[in-house]
């Protein structure tokens, strides 16, 4: 009777996927690097070659490798920060989502006010926040995790709600406690959208962690973008070097959030079947 | 062993269901109908109407229902669509709350029968969780009541054998077909050994011969599980006559029970029964009684 469906394993990411996928990323990066060059060659014919804003890429190199120890220490201060804020927030996102769900007077009564609060501009916050708690490594993860709190509350609100009404009815039947349908069903149905929230609260989390650098710290990648500016263009690669390394940061953090989805939430129709390469 | 025999170790225990050690005699009991019309009452409806109520129009989706199932009775019910089936299924369930009348199972309210976990219920789609595989998910209501992990591991590998997906138990729903999909959903309704498997057309997506099929292996786990009794929606005719003791037959608009069919054939019953002259007189009868009942409306 069930001849013809064979039992086969399953296999999330297809080895062939992952490999085509680094090809694709691979010619990105050449294009990038390509125009990057005749940009700069190009700034470099019009303008006097000594002022040039934009390096050209082997001299970012080149600045890495003299400023090693300088850009590794910035990129941890913000980095290191950033991810701690980040799971601070996704942390007490998830909390407050699952709390305040249990009843729609709490969701009338905190939802409006969550969503206002986004509504504050960073720049102004981070000031303030910085009078009152004073440690800007304090200061990074407080900004970091209030960035990534809200995207993840809202993520969790809408995706708890995420549940057909049989599935509700079936633990009902059961005679489930709220709780165990809250882990069983409503957790895992929001997954999919709690994802979707962290890809976008990772790199505003580091974005927010790079404005605190900016606004007055002493260290961090947005201290050494804020100091390469000020500096004049002698500086330029090393500007353009903590851009690079930012941005790096930020696609490795995206990156890191989509593997977790993929084995977390294995189960989306995004990734059941094998892509076709 | 006779009937009076049989009833006092139902009388006794009327919600323990299904028990896998029992000698064989009792598991395969089942006695003509007319012998388990004296067991006692397990679902009692009585002048039941349900009236949904929204701002602009008001519906009438049953009108003095009144009923009894017979513990370990096979009962359908059949009718057309919005004549109060369904919701005559989740009001049994205690999933909704009746406006008039009074229901009661094993002689208390739904809801206190359903603290007592005493429905497994099949819905027309498998509602399955797409995180759990073939096993995970037939083991759900056991872990719901925090059996312990051993118990739960023999108690799913014997209902996945029994529904026949013992090769695809480490599956994910999603790698299986709609049939199969299905198989699962009995599967977890039976874990807990319900007294009261309550079934909202669970064959209604399958093409026509899964869906025969289906019901075959629907008629060989019950007949594995006395005492179980089964309450099941469909609006196949033939599904209805092989596999119930009774049909009640149902109206539309307001949902009101037209004549309820004693099905007086012999069990066990096989494929071979939709051949038997009996078994067309009930189709003939019972397709005269639904063309009836719609005619009356007009």
């Amino acid at each position: 009777m069930t001849a013809g469906v064979t039992a086969a394993p399953i296999r999330v990411i297809a080895p062939r996927t992952r490999t085509a996928g680094l090809a694709r990323a691979g010619t990105t990066l050449l294009a990038v690097l390509a125009i990057w060059y005749a940009v700069a060659a190009l700034l470099r014919l019009v303008h006097d070659p000594g002022a040039s804003k934009l390096p050209f890429p082997h001299e970012v190199v080149s600045a890495y490798i003299t400023y090693s120890g300088t850009f590794i220490e910035a990129a941890w201060q913000t980095g290191s920060r950033a991810i701690i804020g980040f799971f601070a927030g996704l942390g007490l996102g998830l909390l407050f989502g699952v709390v305040i769900i249990q009843s729609r007077w709490l969701e009338a009564a905190f939802v409006p006010y969550v969503l206002a609060s986004q509504m504050i501009p960073l720049v102004a916050l981070v000031p303030i926040v910085r009078a009152v708690l004073r440690d800007a490594d304090l200061v990074r993860v407080y900004i970091t995790a209030y960035v990534s709190f809200f995207v993840v509350t809202i993520a969790v609100l809408r995706g708890l709600r995420n549940v057909s009404p049989a599935a509700l009815e079936l633990m009902e039947s059961l005679n489930a406690s709220r709780w165990t349908t809250l882990r069983f069903v409503r957790l895992h149905a929001a997954l999919p959208y709690i994802f979707s929230g962290l890809r976008i609260a990772a790199p505003l989390s580091l974005i927010g962690a790079i404005l605190v650098d900016f606004l007055g710290a002493r260290n961090g990648l947005g201290y050494l973008l804020v100091a390469s500016l000020t500096l004049g263009s002698s500086q330029s690669a090393n500007l353009w070097g903590a851009l690079v390394l930012s941005m790096a940061l930020g696609l490795v953090l995206t990156q890191l959030v989509a593997i977790a989805e993929r084995r977390m939430s294995f189960w989306q129709p995004a990734f059941r079947t094998e892509a076709r390469a | 062993m006779t009937a009076t025999g049989e009833m006092e170790g139902v009388a006794d225990q009327p919600v323990a269901g299904f028990d896998p050690n029992a000698p064989p005699e009792r598991r395969h009991h089942h006695e003509p109908v007319s012998e388990r019309a004296d067991h006692p009452v397990a679902i009692a409806v009585d002048s039941v109407s349900k009236v949904f109520d929204s701002t602009d129009r008001r519906t009438v989706a049953l009108e003095d229902v009144s009923f009894e199932v017979r513990v370990g009775e096979f009962i359908s019910l059949i009718g057309p669509s919005g004549c109060g089936k369904s919701t005559l299924l989740r009001l049994v369930s205690a999933l909704d709350q009746p406006t008039g009348g009074r229901i009661t199972v094993n002689g208390v309210a739904p809801i206190e029968a359903r603290r007592r976990r005493e429905f497994g219920i099949v819905f027309q789609s498998p509602v399955l969780f797409d995180w759990r595989t073939v096993d995970q998910n037939v083991a759900l209501p056991l872990q719901v009541m925090r059996q312990p992990k051993k118990q739960i591991e023999r108690r799913v590998e014997e209902l996945v054998e029994l529904v026949g997906l013992g090769e695809f138990r480490r599956h994910y729903p999603w790698q299986l077909s709609g049939g199969m999909q299905q198989r699962v959903a009995i599967a977890r309704a039976l874990t807990f050994a319900p007294p009261f498997l309550l079934m909202d057309e669970p064959f209604g997506a399958l093409d026509l011969i899964s869906r025969d099929r289906m019901a075959g292996e629907l008629l060989r786990i019950w007949s594995n599980a006395p005492g179980t009794t089964v309450l099941f929606i469909t609006h196949s005719i033939p599904e209805a006559i092989l596999l119930s003791d009774r049909v009640v037959v149902m109206s539309a608009r307001p949902g009101r029970i037209v004549t309820t069919v004693d099905i007086d054939l012999a069990r066990p019953r096989t494929e071979a029964v939709r051949e038997s002259a009996a078994f067309y007189r009930y189709e003939n009868e019972l397709r005269r009684l639904l063309v009836q009942s719609e005619a009356a409306r007009e």
